[in-house]
This record gives C-alpha cells, structure tokens and sequence, in this order.
C-alpha cells in the first residue's frame, strides 16, 4: 500500500500541472465562447464550473492505471494477493485526493475572473462538490480500470463515463445553482440525497465488481 | 419452435395494427396523431424489459460464465438498444405535430435519450474488445452498472424537467383513458413483447452460430 | 392538418422498415452461419470418403 501511495503521489504532480493549465485553458475557452456579457456567464456559472470539474476529471481520471500500463507494473496489480478491491480503494482514494485538488483550483481560479465571493457559502458548496465527486471517481476508476486494458481508451473512457454521470451532472448543477444564490442546503436535499445513492450505489457495483475488471 | 414464436408474433402485430388503427377511436384532444403512441410506449416498455434482462444476464454470467448468459445479454442490450432508438425517434414525429418541435428535453426523451447513450456505449466496449473472454466481462460490469444507473437518470431527469417544485408534487398519470385505448395499448404491449423475444432468440443464436464457426 | 396523419404514417413507415431491416439482417447472417458450417462439415466429410475409399 505505501507503494501505491507513492505511485499516486507520483502522477499527481505529474497530472497535477498540467490539469492547472487545462483549467484555466477551460476558463478561457468559457470566456471566448459565450462572450464578454458578464450577466449572462453568471447565470450559467454553475454548469460551466461543472463541466470544467468533468472535463478535467476525464483527463485526469482517464490516467489512473496509464503508470501501471507503461511500466509494466500492470502484472504486478494482477497478482497482488488478496481482495483486488482493495487496490480500487486505494486508487479511488487517491483520484478523490486529486479530483478534490483539481476542483478547488478551478474554483479559485471562477472566483477570481467572475469576482465571486464565495466566503459565505463555501461550507454548503464544499458538501454538494463532495458528493458530486465521489458518484464521479467512483465509476471513473472502475472504467479506467477496464478501459486501461482496451485500445483506443481515451475515446472508449468518456463515452462511456459520461452518459453514466448524466443524473451526477443534472444534481450537481441544479444544487450548486441553488447554494450559489445562498439558499440553504435543505431547499436542495432532494437532489443531496440522489448523490448520496449515486456514491452509494457507484462504490458498491465498484468494489464488487472491481475483481473481474482485473482478472487479466 | 422458433417458428411458432416467429407466428405468434406477427399474429401479435397484426392484432396490435389492428387494434391501433381500425379499432381505437380518433382520441378526443389530439386527433389521429395520438396512435403514434401504440408505437412509442410499448418500445420503451420493450427497451426497459432488455436493459432488465441484460442486468440479470450480465450477473449470470459473472458469476456462473456460462456462455449462453453472455450471448443473452449481447442480444437483449442490441435488441434494446434498436427499441429505444425507435422510442426516440417516434418521441420526436409525434412531438413535431403536438409540441410544434421536433425536440424537447421533456423527461421521457430525455431520459430515454441517456438510455441510449449508454447502451450504445455497451456495444461500442463490445466490438472494441477482441478477446471474447474479456469483452464478455467487460460488458457486463458495465451492463450492472448502466442498469443500476437507470433509476437515478429517472429521478434525475423527471426532477430537472419539474423545475422549482419539490419532488413531493404529484406526478402526472395517464389520467382515466377510455378503456379501449388501454386495451389497444395492451395488445401492442403484448405484440411488442413478443416480438423482442424473437428477436433476441434469433440473435442469440446468431451469435452461438458465429462463436462455433470461430473455435 | 388537423389530424396530422402524415406523421402517423411516417412513424409506423419508419417502425416498420427499421424492424423489417433487423428481421432481415438476423435472417441473411443466421443462414450465412448455418451454410457456413454445413460446407465444412460436408468438407471433412469427403475428404474422410477420400482416405478411406469403401471397397
């Protein structure tokens, strides 16, 4: 286990940069796209942070096995004694780390070019990110895993995460639109309880059907 | 026996054409446009009974590899795929001449949409995996996890579609249609189903025929 | 207008000639398959005549 925390600590830094540039490549892209008329990107802030937390997360989720297949340390997973699981934890522990990293750049990076304060509502907002989050490294790890062992896994990855993600998408949004005007995470909890069954749900089929991902 | 079934089926369609035009009445609101949906509803029912099967299939096999529960999935995720793109694409004529719009992100399509998406994606995994094994493992952790994702696209998308409401807000029923509209849509229900079975027997087969002539 | 029954029509049209495509191509690969394996089991079977000529 110390190995594999090595190893992600390893491809952060790597990732990390280079998922930092990319974001502000996004904000950019955002800006270029939907023009300079400030009140009309404040409304669609929301969606906009989400895709730049997707967009990223297929960047960044899509590598998480890309180490152990170019270096030949992918025979070294397959024969790991014990529960595969266990390696899927790790790894989606350490794609939340990163995710999680990624995801408050880019929000610091929103606030700075759209002069949002945040102060107020960032406890609210961390929760809805949280849970959005997890629905997203929780299946991206599992399909990385077997998209690692397919050629032409950087198409084959997002078409397959993002129609999976679609409801995270729809309830991330939606929340997100509502704590950033300031309500309370209770007017939104419909949608807070939808993620919660999304990570549920997504972990459980993850961890049980991790093994036959890795079978070789 | 696959004649049989092969018979029962078109006898099913023919009563459902049938039913849907000679016997059902011009509905009262919309007119004659309203047959469309003797189409649209029974494919969607037919398109959630193959993604149900591919989820049961796919377990079977992950869990027993029997080769037959992969043939089985294989087929009911093609045969559901083909059925929801029907659905869509009758969603979208019946809605041109009602909505005034070819497309609307109501909750059916939308969700329906999603569906096909992801199934889609399944057989794209399928034909990109050349080892037989692995794609038929490979396809049914996905197919475990596209369905359990149903429910959630469901609530999701019926949720955004009803805007600021809470979810407590009663969701619209069919309301009391005149008894020979449901039985109309009974009998294409049945059609359809049967008619999915076939197909997916024939395609299993298929698919049994193409493993032998590669061992 | 009012009844719209070109879209009716365009609708079942469009179901029919989809299904009618799926029933043919099962059909056309199902006998594919089939002769396919009927030649070569005809094959081996006379090349088996062939090393073994009955007296």
């Amino acid at each position: 286990m110390v190995w594999k925390d090595l190893l992600v600590e390893r491809r952060s830094k790597e990732t990390l940069n280079a998922l930092f540039f990319f974001g502000l490549l996004l904000l950019f892209v955002f800006q270029f796209a939907l023009g300079p008329d400030r009140e009309r990107l404040a409304g669609t802030l929301p969606g906009l942070l989400w895709l730049g937390f997707i967009l990223s997360g297929l960047l960044g989720l899509g590598r998480t096995f890309v180490v152990e297949r170019e270096n030949d340390c992918w025979e070294g997973l397959l024969l790991a004694p014990g529960d595969k699981s266990a390696i899927y934890v790790g790894k989606l522990a350490g794609n939340l780390l990163l995710m999680l990293v990624i995801e408050t750049i880019l929000l610091v990076l929103f606030g700075f070019f759209f002069n949002l304060d945040l102060t107020n509502v960032l406890p609210a907002l961390a929760v809805v990110i949280a849970l959005g989050t997890v629905a997203l490294a929780a299946v991206g790890t599992l399909f990385a895993a077997m998209t690692a062992q397919v050629r032409a896994r950087e198409l084959l990855f997002p078409v397959l995460l993002l129609p999976v993600e679609a409801p995270v998408l729809l309830a991330t949004v939606k929340a997100t639109e509502a704590v950033l005007v300031g309500e309370p995470l209770g007017s939104v909890a419909h949608w807070l309880k939808l993620l919660a069954a999304a990570d549920v749900v997504y972990v459980a089929v993850g961890v049980l059907t991790f093994d036959f991902v890795m079978e070789g | 026996m696959r004649s049989l079934l092969g018979g029962v089926t078109l006898a099913g369609l023919v009563a459902g054409l049938v039913m849907g035009f000679a016997i059902a009445p011009r509905e009262a609101t919309q007119g004659n446009v309203q047959r469309i949906m003797y189409l649209h509803v029974p494919s969607v029912w037919v398109a959630y009974l193959a993604f149900a099967v591919v989820l049961v299939a796919s377990i079977v096999y992950l869990v027993r590899r029997a080769e037959a529960a992969d043939r089985l999935a294989h087929a009911s995720a093609e045969v559901g795929v083909l059925f929801t793109g029907l659905t869509i694409a009758t969603g979208s004529i019946w809605g041109k001449p009602t909505w005034g719009t070819w497309w609307t992100w109501d909750a059916r399509l939308t969700t329906v949409s999603i569906l096909f998406v992801m199934y889609l994606g399944y057989l794209l995994l399928r034909g990109m995996i050349e080892d037989r094994e692995r794609g038929a493992r490979f396809a049914a952790v996905l197919g475990i996890v596209a369905a359990f994702n149903i429910p959630l696209v469901h609530f999701s998308v019926y949720w955004w579609r009803t805007l600021h409401q809470p979810p407590s807000l009663v969701k619209p029923g069919p309301g009391t249609m005149p008894g020979i509209i449901v039985t109309a849509l009974l009998v294409n229900f049945a059609a359809f189903t049967l008619l999915y079975a076939y197909f997916v027997t024939r395609r299993a087969r298929v698919l049994r025929l193409e493993a032998e002539a590669e061992a | 207008m009012a009844d719209n029954w070109s879209f009716v029509f365009a609708a079942y049209g469009l179901a029919v000639v989809v299904l009618t495509a799926y029933w043919r191509f099962l059909v056309r690969r199902e006998r594919e398959l089939s002769e396919g394996s009927q030649v070569l089991r005809e094959g081996s079977g006379m090349s088996e005549q062939a090393r073994h000529p009955s007296p």
